[in-house]
């Protein structure tokens, strides 16, 4: 059955959740004029990526990147997926680290980190314990929640631009190249799109469908950084730890009861993050299931997400974050790339036999 | 080998409801056997009286009489002792040879209620009638109501000391024949368990009995049960029991009702919206109000919040606490009305009214602004359709609740997701709790 809806709709979503946080830090930081261009160069990429993969997956039909790995020789697997696998474990464990700081740094100051971090890894385990299309069906169900919400209140964060701000519009020296945090805003480009390759033995799914839900966030990323730029000024936005967040704070509903909406964008962000941790918690068991198929799936959640959570724990503070960012931009960056370009050269080196 | 009447005396004869009457059909000695309760004796005797009157100016031999009056079985104990349970008269032929008896169908006792409007589901401007106990009345409901020849029937005959007819329903070319074959699969495999109640037949087709949503979706009115038939599902009715079961229940059922359709289309998507808006309310009002006054006040207005905790003055424990309080009070009065006769119910509901409205405000031991959000959940939560499933509903709002005291808004987010986690991990045999089919092919 056509599963593609469920499959756009998560998409978006765990692009979304991404996207609004860090991202918009990185890109300010990265260069003080013109960020348009970072931000093109970071689509581009993107949308290379996702085509070379979504192309060399159609080549072996109804299989997940496990087995198109395993049936081409068991050294290939190895090289490629020992490393997917870090990363993935990387991404939840930084990812589970940073957003429970947000957590409590915006909200819930007075609660323990490791309650925030709690929650949120027993969220993720149970959805991902419930299996891949119990994830995409809870996938469509949030969306339809929060989506709006995000939604409104996105078109409401336009409120204070001042489009002056917007100058000088190019860098000449094109400077961010060379800056570091450049390369980490990738997390946000290439973060999401591997659960594509290995979903397909559970859903299927038109590509052409996921390269327009690719379009409809590219208003998101251009956004996502211009709104506190134009709200506050380079100057301002690159002092700021999370621009998008303080942007959204000094918008002003007067007929809301509530006091400010930067609370419900944040929260409907997490149930994302949420969503997204869960994903990545499922692809990371169903490699290790691979790997070590005597082990039941159940055991395997259980210990992958204590071992997480204590792993977490070890992580003191913001600097080291934003340490281990950069050590998995590397991974990345490696899987970024090796993975599409190799699924799309072995479907060639198929289909030419 | 005993004689089939001294088995029957045997079974039977101390109840004090058998009857054991000796008569003469043509000369010939028969004994009638059954049980008083059941049958309406004198005018089942004087219907085959005239029966076997008119069939007597028609040359006929004995035995063609006996097969023109009833089923003639010879030699099986266990359906004549069956039969007698069921109600049924059986006429024993007093023969030296064999042991030949008749099952005659009775006129009955009146035991069943008539066909009266629905006691748990209410019907605005649509058809009144709802199922009653008897099984074969509500076969013949359903047949009158869809009037096709595509309605298949099958019937089993399930339990092995309580037995009790279950029938299953379907419509020929649109219900989906996986799932049919599934359920036939498991009744068959299961014909010597008993089921006397849902949770009976949940165990039958294999459901955990521990679940907190129900699998059956059940109603009571027959213009939905002909609705789900056509749309492919498959119906399950028990004898006893005044329900049709439709399986698979899903959750769209809690919104959408057949009734609706008796409306023009924008009043129906309004009342399907205030539906959902019901439901979205149910699960997250409670939680709202502890969150926001507990752990997130900051979120709030500021003049709001001012007023929110003027209203908390006095209070002694935290939002928590009296959020439960009150809510297991309501819990309380809901299930004492249901338990109560309809002549005490209406005192209670005034003492309730009183106690939770007033005094218990006045009293300081809990918020006004705490009554104003329980009646509202309350009533969000009864525009759900379908008793179990706001019963669900209440269920979930309590973890919602809980979440919220703890983590606030991020809580009540978290307590939606694990909501939607546990109704996504739902299946039926296959089909999702979830499923959302637009397309001609339905379930």
């Amino acid at each position: 059955m056509d599963r593609s809806f469920q499959v756009v709709i998560m998409y978006i979503l765990t692009h979304l959740s991404l996207i609004f946080f860090l991202y918009p830090r990185n890109i300010i930081a990265s260069t003080d004029e013109g960020h348009w261009i970072p931000i093109i160069i970071g689509l581009l990429f993107h949308f290379v990526t996702i085509t070379t993969y979504l192309k060399g997956l159609s080549y072996f039909p109804k299989k997940d990147l496990i087995n198109i790995y395993l049936g081409i020789g068991k050294g290939v697997a190895i090289f490629f997926l020992i490393p997917t696998t870090l990363y993935f474990l990387m991404i939840i464990i930084l990812t589970i680290r940073a957003y429970s700081e947000i957590i409590s740094i915006v909200f819930l100051s007075k609660t323990p980190l490791w309650a925030i971090m709690a929650f949120l890894l027993f969220m993720s385990t149970y959805l991902a314990s419930k299996g891949v299309e119990a994830i995409f069906r809870t996938g469509v169900l949030i969306a339809f929640l929060f989506l709006p919400l995000i939604i409104l209140i996105f078109c409401s964060s336009v409120q204070n631009v001042d489009w002056h701000y917007l100058f000088p519009i190019v860098d000449k020296e094109f400077t961010f190249f060379t800056n570091s945090s450049f390369y980490v805003s990738f997390f946000a480009v290439g973060g999401g799109f591997l659960f594509l390759g290995f979903i397909p033995p559970f859903l299927s799914y038109q590509r052409k469908k996921i390269l327009i839900g690719a379009l409809f966030l590219i208003p998101c990323f251009v956004l996502s950084v211009y709104i506190p730029i134009l709200t506050f000024g380079q100057a301002t936005a690159s002092t700021l730890l999370f621009p998008f967040v303080v942007a959204l704070d000094t918008v002003e509903m007067d007929w809301l009861i509530f006091d400010r909406v930067t609370m419900f964008f944040l929260m409907s962000l997490i149930t994302f993050i949420m969503l997204y941790i869960s994903l990545v918690l499922w692809k990371t068991i169903r490699i290790a299931n691979v790997c070590f198929p005597s082990f039941k799936p159940t055991f395997l959640t259980i210990t992958l997400s204590a071992s997480i959570f204590i792993l977490c724990l070890l992580i003191p503070n913001w600097n080291d974050i934003e340490r281990v960012f950069l050590w998995n931009t590397y991974l990345r960056f490696y899987v970024m790339v090796a993975i599409p370009i190799s699924v799309f050269y072995f479907g060639k080196r198929l289909r030419k036999e | 080998m005993k004689s089939l009447l001294r088995e029957m005396k045997d079974t039977f004869g101390k109840n004090d409801d058998f009857f054991i009457l000796k008569e003469h059909f043509v000369n010939a000695p028969v004994v009638f056997l059954g049980f008083k309760s059941l049958i309406d004796l004198p005018k089942t005797l004087i219907s085959i009286q005239k029966n076997m009157d008119s069939i007597f100016q028609s040359d006929k031999t004995f035995d063609q009489l006996m097969h023109w009056i009833g089923e003639v079985k010879v030699n099986d104990t266990k359906e004549a002792l069956s039969a007698i349970v069921e109600g049924k008269l059986v006429i024993l032929l007093q023969d030296d040879k064999d042991q030949k008896y008749v099952i005659v169908e009775p006129i009955s006792q009146v035991l069943n209620r008539s066909i009266e409007s629905p006691t748990n589901e209410n019907v605005l401007q649509g058809p009144l009638s709802s199922f009653i106990e008897d099984i074969n009345t509500n076969i013949g409901i359903i047949r009158k109501q869809t009037n096709s020849e595509r309605l298949q029937i099958r019937s089993y005959s399930v339990g092995t000391d309580r037995k009790k007819t279950l029938s299953v329903l379907y419509f020929e070319n649109n219900a989906n024949i996986d799932l049919l074959q599934k359920i036939v699969k498991h009744i068959e495999s299961n014909l010597e368990k008993e089921i006397n109640n849902v949770q009976d037949l949940s165990k039958m087709m294999g459901f955990s009995p521990w679940l907190a949503v129900n699998k059956f979706n059940m109603t009571e009115l027959p213009q939905e049960a002909s609705k789900f038939l056509v749309m492919g599902r498959i119906i399950m009715f028990v004898d006893r029991i005044p329900f049709a079961l439709v399986l698979p229940g899903l959750f769209w059922d809690m919104f959408a009702i057949e009734n609706d359709r008796n409306f023009p289309v924008p009043l129906m998507l309004v009342f399907r919206s205030l539906r959902i808006i019901g439901y979205l309310m149910t699960l997250i009002l409670p939680g709202l109000y502890v969150a926001l006054v507990a752990v997130n006040p900051e979120v709030l207005r500021i003049e709001l919040a001012l007023s929110v905790a003027q209203s908390r003055d006095g209070v002694p424990y935290p939002a928590l606490v009296e959020m439960i309080l009150m809510l297991v009070i309501l819990e309380l009065i809901m299930e004492a009305s249901v338990r109560l006769p309809k002549s005490i119910g209406p005192t209670l509901t005034m003492v309730g009214g009183i106690i939770i409205g007033q005094a218990v405000v006045e009293a300081k031991l809990v918020s006004n602004l705490l009554i104003i959000v329980l009646a509202a959940t309350t009533i969000a939560n009864s525009t759900l359709v379908g008793f179990q499933n706001t019963l669900s509903t209440r269920l979930f709002k309590y973890i919602i609740a809980i979440l919220a005291s703890i983590y606030g808004i991020l809580g009540i987010m978290g307590g939606l997701v694990l909501t939607c986690t546990y109704l996504a991990g739902l299946t039926t045999f296959g089909v999702p709790y979830l499923y959302f089919n637009m397309k001609k092919e339905e379930i």
